[in-house]
């Protein structure tokens, strides 16, 4: 064949073009080649991507957890509830273990769990802060500033009781009057009077109780948050996880408690809903290009822009409740002002000013920031606070904990990735408290109440004994109902407690000695990933450590498959269409080869033997092959060029987490093109077998027979 | 002479369907080295199923064809081809150049499926064979460039271009005008003349005929007539441009 090889291919760059079918076949293999290009090149930088989104964002290169754990580690939540892992008792031991591993550069201590918190509603905060004026009015006496305060506090609390009656009212027309509860409207009513408030500075404390327990309740702008919160040490996880950035406030200080949210659950979950709603007005406006108006010209459905704006001017409460008689002025004043409106009622001026268009959306989102955002508070927990967290423990009861909160956090480069962007953090020591083990301290507090209680322990095996035996030392003796902490140890006693505890710095040995759920391991060279995970499961072998080791990507759960669906989706989608080419060609070629019996057979007249048919008909469709992949494959390198210097935008937050950032930049590797290619040849040599092998049975006598 | 070709009672039936058509019934024929050979006859008669059985492209149904000595009854079809690559040389009846090869590939071909001689071998050996033809000015175009009888020349010189001892023509003027015809008729005289090669060609044309030395006729799969005709002129090759 070698010899021939020349003249096979001259025929065929000859017959390239000289056939209508090959430009029918070739345009399948050109489409098919930049298919495989572009779309193995997109999935290719998207599975980059992501896996620096979930490497840097909390994975790590590899998660390691306890192989007594029952359900597998999935870092971004599964199904709703959180992976069931067994605890590590020692942490530091584990973590010496792991960093004997030459590859190895850290390993960062982890715990997953998550909360409900609610984040109080208006009515709640108010009375705090009543409380609090109450509280330093009875220590520190009665100053004029204080009193002050005081007194326009309890107005504000009266106003935002007359706000309460009137939505009751227009309930009452709204509803059956059995759907609101009788107690409910005499609470109010009670509370609404001015015998109430005359009354109220003789016994502040029961009266606020009274407000908090029966009027707090009904204002409705109390939310659960679910807050999912990743235990770990601050210094070490801000060294380990470096694309993390501080955007407000400052970092939890080394060996504190303390908290940071991040900035994306922060404005998402905890900004004033009316200011979050013009946000997002705003980012389609400025990141999509969409108009506000839509619907007096698309068969009049209203747009998402509209429909924000609509709950806006719907649900001005929220607003409304959180400002007291002198700021309500000012937000009247300031909206007439803006709106050119006479209106003395902040409800109706509201309304007005949240009937947005294109041409006032920039004006008047403006305004708001700068004109009424100063009266309001713009986030239920700021910075600064001190965040009350209660969760379930493993074991079932509820433990609450006070963590300071210190500030927002982002990762450089997927500000608004949904998926890294709802974990936040808190430090080890809270998390360990929250998780319902034991830390060094709270066994000290247990030591000192038995103490104080005068109890004794028993020993389990002898407790029937001691307690009901016949020199039994111990006698029960019991208090009806249930010690609650918070109210045992009220006021300045809770304060001075919680103020302790905030303030302690906690050593790293501290921090590293004690429970953990799973560990981040960091590599100094990612790339021997596998080698690495062997080393460590030898490791947990060898020193019954008992671990499971997993990569990022499993240890993503769901998630890190994403991109592996994506591409057998691709896959899949490529085979389809190329089993499609398969059948086209191979009847194209068929149809080709026909075409051809007459030179075919002439060939084999004057002396060519069946091998240099099927190399004629082989090479052609290589050379077609080659050819036209080529020219798919440049084509497609230079989409996905073009695609990199543009960029893709993320449609969605998710997109913005499997972007690692708000554009993807595509890039072509050499393997992508080698594959498209070798993946053509292939499908255009197996397609053409058919047609060849029959090429090959055409009879040299085919010669003789005159030409159709 | 030692018969370079030899027939002897060979029948051919083709099957059409459940019907056996016989297309040649007992035929026996010798064909001598340097022959200039006519088969004629009507449409119908066996002519080129005559040739094809010569030429190796087919075998009998019976009978034993020997080409060069080689029973072809016997020969697998890699050795059938091969004795066409070597032995034969064919002219169709509608030239049958590969329209994607140049003239000078044309007559090329057969020697790089030969695979016998260096590239300025071949070069040499097609070029004073296009000179033979006087298409030595066309080398670099393409069939579709030529005249019907330029385009015969080509045939004409790709069928002796491997020197074979055998040249078949299946009426290689039929598409021609009989001027040109005459011209390609005159052109393979003057090469057997020349070279000694064997040409066994079949006609309808009686002028063509008139030049063979040897006029074969068939009716229904039969010769029936054997003839040498008397005066054949014999022109030189230079003559024939």
């Amino acid at each position: 064949m070698g010899g021939h090889l020349r003249v096979l291919i001259r025929i065929a760059l000859r017959n390239l073009f000289a056939s209508k079918l090959n430009l029918v076949i070739g345009g399948i293999i050109l489409v098919g080649t930049l298919l495989v290009v572009v779309g193995g090149a997109l999935l290719d930088s998207m599975d980059q991507s992501m896996s620096r989104s979930i490497i840097g964002s909390v994975a790590g290169n590899i998660q390691v957890y306890s192989a007594k754990s029952k359900d597998p580690i999935a870092l971004y939540g599964a199904m709703g509830a959180e992976a069931d892992l067994a605890a590590i008792d020692d942490f530091s031991k584990l973590k010496t273990a792991l960093e004997s591993i030459p590859n190895v550069k850290t390993a960062v201590p982890m715990g997953i769990n998550a909360a409900l918190i609610t984040s109080g509603n208006t009515v709640d905060i108010a009375l705090e802060k009543l409380r609090e004026l109450v509280r330093q009015k009875q220590q520190g006496g009665s100053t004029p500033e204080v009193e002050a305060k005081y007194q326009s506090q309890k107005e504000y609390i009266r106003q935002i009781l007359r706000v309460l009656q009137s939505d009751m009212k227009k309930r009452e027309v709204m509803l059956a009057e059995k759907s609101i509860e009788p107690e409910n409207v005499a609470a109010l009513a009670r509370a609404g009077s001015d015998a109430f408030w005359n009354d109220f500075d003789r016994d502040p404390l029961n009266s606020l109780e009274f407000l908090e327990n029966r009027i707090a309740p009904q204002a409705s702008d109390a939310d659960l948050i679910y807050l999912r919160y990743l235990g770990t040490d601050p210094d070490e996880f801000q060294q380990s996880f470096d694309r993390i950035q501080i955007v407000d406030g400052q970092k939890i200080p080394t060996g504190r408690r303390g908290f940071l949210f991040a900035k994306f659950f922060y404005e998402n979950m905890l900004k004033l809903k009316a200011a979050r709603r013009l946000d997002k007005i705003k980012k389609t406006r400025v990141d999509q290009g969409l108009p506000i108006v839509t619907s007096t010209g698309k068969g009049g459905q209203p747009s998402e822009a509209e429909h924000l704006l609509k709950e806006n001017q719907a649900q001005t409460q929220e607003i409304i409740l959180q400002l007291d008689r002198i700021k309500t002025q000012q937000a009247i004043q300031r909206l007439q002002q803006e709106l050119g409106a006479s209106d003395t009622d902040l409800d109706a001026l509201l309304k007005k000013f949240f009937e947005m268009n294109d041409q006032n959306f920039n004006r008047r989102y403006r305004f708001f920031y700068d004109q009424l955002a100063p009266l309001l508070e713009l986030y239920r927990i700021r910075v600064g606070d001190v965040l009350t967290i209660k969760a379930f423990t493993r074991t079932g009861y509820v433990q609450s904990v006070n963590v300071p909160v210190y500030g927002t956090f982002q990762f450089k480069g997927m500000e608004d990735a949904a998926l890294a962007g709802n974990l936040n953090l808190m430090d080890l020591v809270s998390f360990r408290d929250l998780y319902g083990y034991l830390s060094a301290e709270k066994l000290e507090e247990v030591d000192k109440l038995k103490k104080l209680a005068g109890a004794e322990s028993i020993d389990r095996s002898r407790a029937e004994e001691e307690l009901f035996g016949a020199g039994r030392k111990v006698v029960a003796e019991a208090t009806p109902g249930l010690i609650d902490e918070g109210r045992e140890t009220s006021g300045n006693l809770r304060a001075l407690r919680r103020e302790e505890l905030l303030r302690r710095v906690y050593s790293k040995d501290e921090m590293d000695n004690g429970v953990m759920l799973n560990a981040a391991v960091i590599l100094k060279d990612p790339l021997k990933l596998k080698q690495t995970m062997k080393d460590i499961e030898a490791l947990s072998e060898r020193e019954h450590l008992n671990l499971k080791v997993v990569s990022w990507q499993t240890a993503a759960g769901l998630i890190g498959q994403f991109v592996s669906l994506a591409k057998l989706a691709l896959y899949i989608a490529v085979f389809i269409i190329f089993i499609v080419a398969l059948v086209i060609i191979n009847n194209a070629m068929m149809m080709a080869t026909l075409q051809r019996v007459h030179e075919i057979g002439t060939m084999r007249a004057i002396g060519a033997q069946r091998s240099f048919v099927l190399g004629l008909v082989l090479t052609e469709i290589i050379v077609l092959g080659m050819v036209f992949g080529a020219t798919g494959a440049a084509i497609g390198a230079g989409i996905v060029k073009w695609l990199g210097k543009v960029g893709i935008a993320a449609q969605n937050d998710w997109f913005y987490f499997f972007f690692s950032g708000p554009r993807l930049h595509p890039w072509l590797s050499a393997g992508n093109l080698i594959a498209a290619f070798v993946i053509v040849l292939a499908v255009s040599a197996i397609s053409t077998l058919y047609p060849a092998f029959l090429a090959t049975r055409v009879a040299p006598v085919r010669a003789m027979q005159a030409e159709e | 002479m030692t018969a370079i070709v030899s027939l002897s009672d060979v029948v051919r039936t083709y099957r059409l369907g459940a019907v056996a058509v016989p297309a040649l019934q007992g035929v026996s024929l010798e064909v001598h080295a340097g022959d200039f050979i006519s088969i004629a006859g009507p449409s119908g008669s066996g002519k080129t199923t005559l040739l094809n059985l010569i030429g190796c492209v087919d075998t009998a149904t019976s009978g034993t064809v020997l080409v060069d000595g080689n029973d072809t009854q016997h020969l697998s079809d890699r050795e059938l081809t091969d004795l066409r690559l070597n032995t034969l040389g064919f002219i169709f009846q509608s030239f049958n150049l590969v329209s994607v090869l140049s003239v000078f590939q044309n007559v090329e071909f057969p020697l790089l499926l030969q695979r016998r001689l260096s590239k300025s071998e071949r070069k040499d050996r097609v070029m004073s064979l296009l000179d033979q033809v006087g298409l030595a000015t066309h080398v670099h175009h393409r069939p579709n460039e030529l005249s019907g009888g330029q385009r015969q020349r080509v045939a004409v010189a790709r069928a002796l271009v491997t020197q074979p001892k055998i040249v078949l023509a299946d009426e290689p003027t039929a598409n021609l005008d009989s001027v040109t015809g005459n011209n390609i008729i005159d052109l393979m005289k003057a090469l057997n003349v020349k070279n000694g090669t064997t040409f066994i060609f079949s006609t309808h044309d009686s002028k063509v005929m008139s030049h063979a030395n040897v006029v074969i006729r068939l009716a229904d799969g039969k010769i029936v007539d054997r003839t040498t005709p008397g005066n054949v002129q014999l022109k030189s090759v230079a003559e024939v441009h």
